[in-house]
């Protein structure tokens, strides 16, 4: 059966692909962070008597309840919006993956049933005896919450690492396969994410929480709401900082299983085509660190807060020079080592500086909260797009190219496939060549013995020529 | 890797995929449709509670709006599972009827966005917006008209699926009828969308509206105080009233749908009417039970509406009125007897008198109260829908030949040959995305004129003309020997007989050869041609 290609207005049809995806995407990550931690909050109130870890637990679910609808509404778009442009696609991923969608979809229905009804509808009358119950509802609205997330992440990791296991065509009933559901990179894109999650979220909320706290202050600087705000925005912030220092070990190993399965879109993040986005990614992750560390040590000055910090950075520090391909300044592993040391060891020690100087609670540093929230919210972003961009000209890696493919991306793909790789180079080699040396030099390797066609060489060779 | 075994190159699924299907869809449906009812039943009561001054119905309506935001996140996720479900199980189908109608569902899409953010911030900032009633209702209201949109659109896709009419699935995929790939017009205003959109929009007033009452009930059955015994009475006689009028509209639209049935899904149409195909499942015709469902539920509605008319109750139906429906659901059924079988009839009548004689009897346990009619009359006008939904989709010929037995690809007509069906897909087909135009697009045809079959025996004349207007039943059960005549009265009635063709049905009604088994096999037919 042949399909026709649905042209959109306006934007190309990824574009509007990802502005669906990336509308969606913040809003359910928000509600499962806050599934998944308003019942420890509920939890630690009832066993510290504190009203404000139960109010702060409250407020989650309610505004979890608000993007509720809105986030499922645009869930519901995306798998209709990629039916009707990309149904080759869909319909013979659906196949691979039936039964973990219909997974999904039970695990999703258990979780309103456990949130709407159980968790929400109950909170003032499971109140006293019944308060572990309720505590309990919200457990397993947050497990059934998780296993959503969980599906969604094995079936999205899959269209970047397939591993050894094929897209099947529609006529090849799979409906599930384990090993495409444990796909290399799987594990490491669900405990990326769900820190990751974990971070922005409290980050973002803390600095939101800051604004409202500033508000409340003007109103009366010493009612129980300011002070409420207060406490509250500070616990926020304090969990989304240092739930930030597991990204970049969690990360490492993300990056290394892309090198190993997928090769061709780890040059493009490192140093290729969507080397940009990553940057920008790591820009507003600087923002976070120093913003958001010199706000942490001056609000708690403690010691033991001032070395978890340190700490923190110190394992950004070992991530960043173990980072192989990592090496823009100059193609010199050296240099890269010693500037991104000298930088990290720079903030460890303005931090100390800081430590406990100043007063956190002024306007501006309620705003910088907030700057740093968005910052956290901007390198999520940042993140999932570049992971998406890098596979491209492909839908899934290395089994099917989406419709609209250019020559241009199908040749840069072939470059890095069949010139970089073989050949262990990395994307900034290509702009060291002049460009009438490009046919000599696919000639030379030719002879010693990298194996291309030759309409291949031609191809590589022209793309060189024109781009580099 | 695992694969389905060779033998059957589809997703299995337990109980099969057809069944799963049905149960997503009908259980969609049903939230669906509540969902829409309780939008316009909070806007009813919010607008009372605004001019009455009267802030209990302010209460109700919201209480009213919480149960809509919970049931309405279920549909929207079982809308996902039945999308997945689709995806899986019917992949050419379900990418062919998307690339279709693209941009319909784009348009229903950003429908949903809008209907999902107002509903919540109308549940969620009720207490917020205390000051600014009059937009808190107008946002309310919007409700109302964003999901008539939406299901307007549901319902052109849902009604193309029963009555294609010129449409074709490749010829239009790829003309697009509308000159623009994604929108099939034509195939959007097909001729059954009219007929469905109205009967469904009464029959969702009328179930939300019961839905309501039937709440009440249940609040009625647990409410110890007095004060608020009376409150909810009011507000299920309310719902009721306001179920009960839209209720009565349905075998008006009902009638006009089934009209259009008959001229452009003629053997869904013999189907629904004589009870073939997959309308009779496990031995019991659906159809059938709906319609004594609904029998019933007129019985009950009568009856509780007299008493209150009788004992001036507040919300009460006038008396004029439950005459006036009594007349027109007994010209109904009489009508439909003519059409169907007497027994149709009897057994519709039988079920009106047992209701109402039951609702006497529960009127008078509970001393007038309405709370255990509430609560039936909920409970039945949730499996009218379910059923009603059920015996739509299963009204299409597949599967079933007419002597009831299971048999792929029997008993189909020309136009449903584009719409999926599992058991018809050839082995090994490959779904490719193209861009421009495909190859065979040239060689597709045009929207080709139904193709008309010429009938070979007086077995097929008696089955493309007699039962366009009666069933078979009517023959059967003649007890004469006076075929000329009769096919001579049948003349005069306006069927369109040559003198040649009556006389071969009069020799053949007369000879006595007359079998079940009269409908033609098209697909034989045409591969034939």
């Amino acid at each position: 059966m042949d399909l026709p290609v649905i042209e959109t207005p306006v934007f190309p049809r990824w574009v509007w692909m990802e502005e669906i995806t990336y509308s969606h995407i913040p809003i359910a990550t928000l509600v499962t962070a806050y599934m998944l931690l308003a019942p420890v909050f509920e939890y630690i109130g009832y066993k510290r008597h504190d009203p404000r870890w139960e109010r702060l637990s409250k407020a989650l679910i309610w505004f979890a309840m608000i993007l509720f609808s809105p986030g499922a509404a645009l869930g519901t778009g995306i798998p209709m919006f990629i039916i009707g442009t990309y149904p080759e696609f869909w319909s013979r991923w659906a196949n691979l993956f039936f039964w973990p969608l219909i997974a999904q979809f039970i695990f999703f229905l258990v979780e309103v049933f456990f949130l709407f009804f159980l968790y929400y509808l109950t909170w003032d009358a499971w109140q006293g005896a019944k308060k572990k119950l309720h505590i309990a509802m919200g457990v397993c609205a947050a497990i059934s919450g998780y296993l959503v997330q969980i599906v969604w992440d094995s079936l999205g990791g899959y269209m970047l690492t397939p591993g050894n296991v094929a897209l099947p065509g529609v006529d090849q009933p799979v409906a599930w396969s384990l090993p495409a559901m444990l796909n290399p990179s799987f594990p490491f894109l669900l405990f990326h994410r769900t820190f990751g999650n974990f971070s922005y979220v409290m980050l973002l909320t803390g600095g939101v929480l800051a604004l409202r706290y500033m508000g409340q202050k003007r109103k009366d600087p010493n009612s129980e709401n300011t002070q409420y705000f207060h406490w509250a925005a500070g616990i926020c912030f304090i969990i989304g900082f240092f739930a930030f220092f597991a990204q970049p070990v969690i990360g490492w190993f993300y990056a290394r299983v892309i090198q190993r399965e997928a090769p061709v879109a780890f040059m493009a993040i490192m140093g290729g085509h969507s080397s940009p986005y990553f940057i920008a990614k790591m820009i507003a992750i600087l923002i976070l660190l120093v913003v958001g560390g010199t706000f942490v040590v001056k609000r708690y000055g403690s010691k033991s807060v001032a070395w978890a910090a340190t700490a923190g950075l110190l394992i950004v520090l070992l991530i960043v020079i173990m980072h192989p391909p990592l090496m823009w300044l100059g193609q010199s592993a050296a240099a890269w080592r010693v500037v991104s040391t000298a930088v990290v060891l720079a903030i460890i020690g303005w931090l100390w500086r800081s430590r406990g100087r100043g007063d956190p609670d002024r306007k501006g540093w309620q705003w910088a909260m907030f700057v740093v929230g968005l910052a956290a919210f901007f390198a999520f972003a940042m993140g999932g797009f570049s992971r998406e961009h890098i596979k491209s000209p492909d839908t899934v890696y290395g089994e099917i190219v989406k419709p609209e493919w250019t020559d241009y991306e199908a040749d840069r793909y072939l470059v890095y496939q069949k010139w970089l790789e073989p050949q262990e180079l990395l994307p900034i080699d290509l702009d060291r060549q002049r460009p009438e040396s490009w046919r000599s030099e696919v000639g030379q390797a030719r002879r010693d013995g990298l194996e291309l066609t030759d309409e291949e060489a031609e191809r590589i060779i022209t793309y060189l020529e024109e781009h580099h | 890797m695992i694969l389905a075994a060779g033998s059957n190159p589809f997703i299995q699924f337990p109980g099969g995929a057809k069944w799963s299907i049905g149960f997503l869809g009908i259980f969609h449906v049903a939230v669906g449709s509540l969902a829409i009812g309780f939008a316009f039943v909070v806007t009813v009561l919010q607008l009372i509670a605004y001019f009455r001054k009267d802030n209990r119905y302010d209460l109700l309506a919201k209480r009213v709006q919480l149960w809509h935001v919970c049931i309405y996140n279920i549909g929207t996720i079982n809308a996902i599972g039945l999308v997945f479900a689709l995806s899986g199980l019917y992949p050419q189908f379900w990418a062919q009827i998307f690339t279709q109608f693209f941009w319909t569902l784009i348009v229903e899409e950003t429908l949903f966005l809008m209907l999902a953010t107002t509903l919540t911030l109308h549940y969620f900032f009720w207490d917020d917006m205390w000051g600014h009633k009059k937009l808190h209702i107008f946002m309310g209201a919007m409700l109302t008209p964003f999901f008539f949109l939406q299901f307007f659109i549901i319902n052109g896709m849902g009604a193309y699926m029963l009555t294609p009419a010129f449409a074709e699935g490749q010829a239009s995929l790829w003309s697009g009828t509308a000159g623009i790939l994604g929108w099939d017009k034509l195939a959007f205003y097909n001729p059954s969308f009219l007929m469905l959109t109205l009967h469904r929009t009464a029959a969702n007033f009328a179930y939300a509206g019961f839905v309501v009452a039937g709440v009440c009930g249940v609040l009625l059955y647990r409410a110890k105080r007095e004060k608020i015994k009376a409150w909810y009475e009011s507000g299920g006689r309310f719902a009721f009233k306001v179920a009960f009028i839209s209720f009565l509209t349905l075998p008006i639209i009902g009638f006009f749908y089934a009209w259009v049935l008959k001229y452009h899904a003629k053997e869904a149409y013999d189907n629904l009417m004589v009870g073939r195909g997959d309308v009779v499942a496990g031995g019991v015709d659906w159809w059938w039970v709906k319609q004594l469902i609904v029998a019933a539920m007129v019985g009950m509605g009568l009856v509780f509406g007299y008493k209150g008319a009788k004992d001036k109750r507040e919300f009460a139906l006038p008396k004029s009125l439950v005459y006036t429906v009594g007349l027109l659901y007994l010209l109904f059924y009489v009508g439909m007897g003519a059409q169907m079988t007497w027994l149709f009839v009897w057994g519709s009548l039988g079920a009106v008198v047992a209701a109402g004689l039951w609702t006497v009897h529960l009127l008078n346990h509970h001393q007038g109260s309405g709370r255990a009619v509430f609560l039936t009359m909920g409970i039945l006008s949730f499996l009218t829908v379910c059923l009603g939904g059920y015996v739509r989709e299963a009204s299409r010929p597949r599967f079933v030949n007419p002597s009831g037995q299971q048999q792929a690809g029997f008993n189909r007509i020309q136009q449903y040959s584009k719409v999926y069906h599992p058991a018809e897909r050839p082995e090994n087909i490959e779904m490719r995305m193209v861009r421009g135009t495909a190859p065979h697009v040239a060689e597709l045809p045009e929207r080709s004129p139904l193709v008309e079959l010429p009938p070979e025996t007086a077995a097929d004349l008696v089955s493309a003309r007699c039962i366009s207007c009666h069933t078979l039943e009517r023959i059967y059960r003649y007890k004469g020997t006076d075929w000329d005549r009769v096919v001579g009265r049948m003349k005069a009635y306006g069927t369109r007989l040559t003198g040649a063709e009556a006389a071969e049905i009069a020799d053949y009604l007369a000879g006595g050869e007359l079998q079940r088994n009269t409908s033609i096999d098209v697909n034989e037919a045409l591969s034939s041609e």
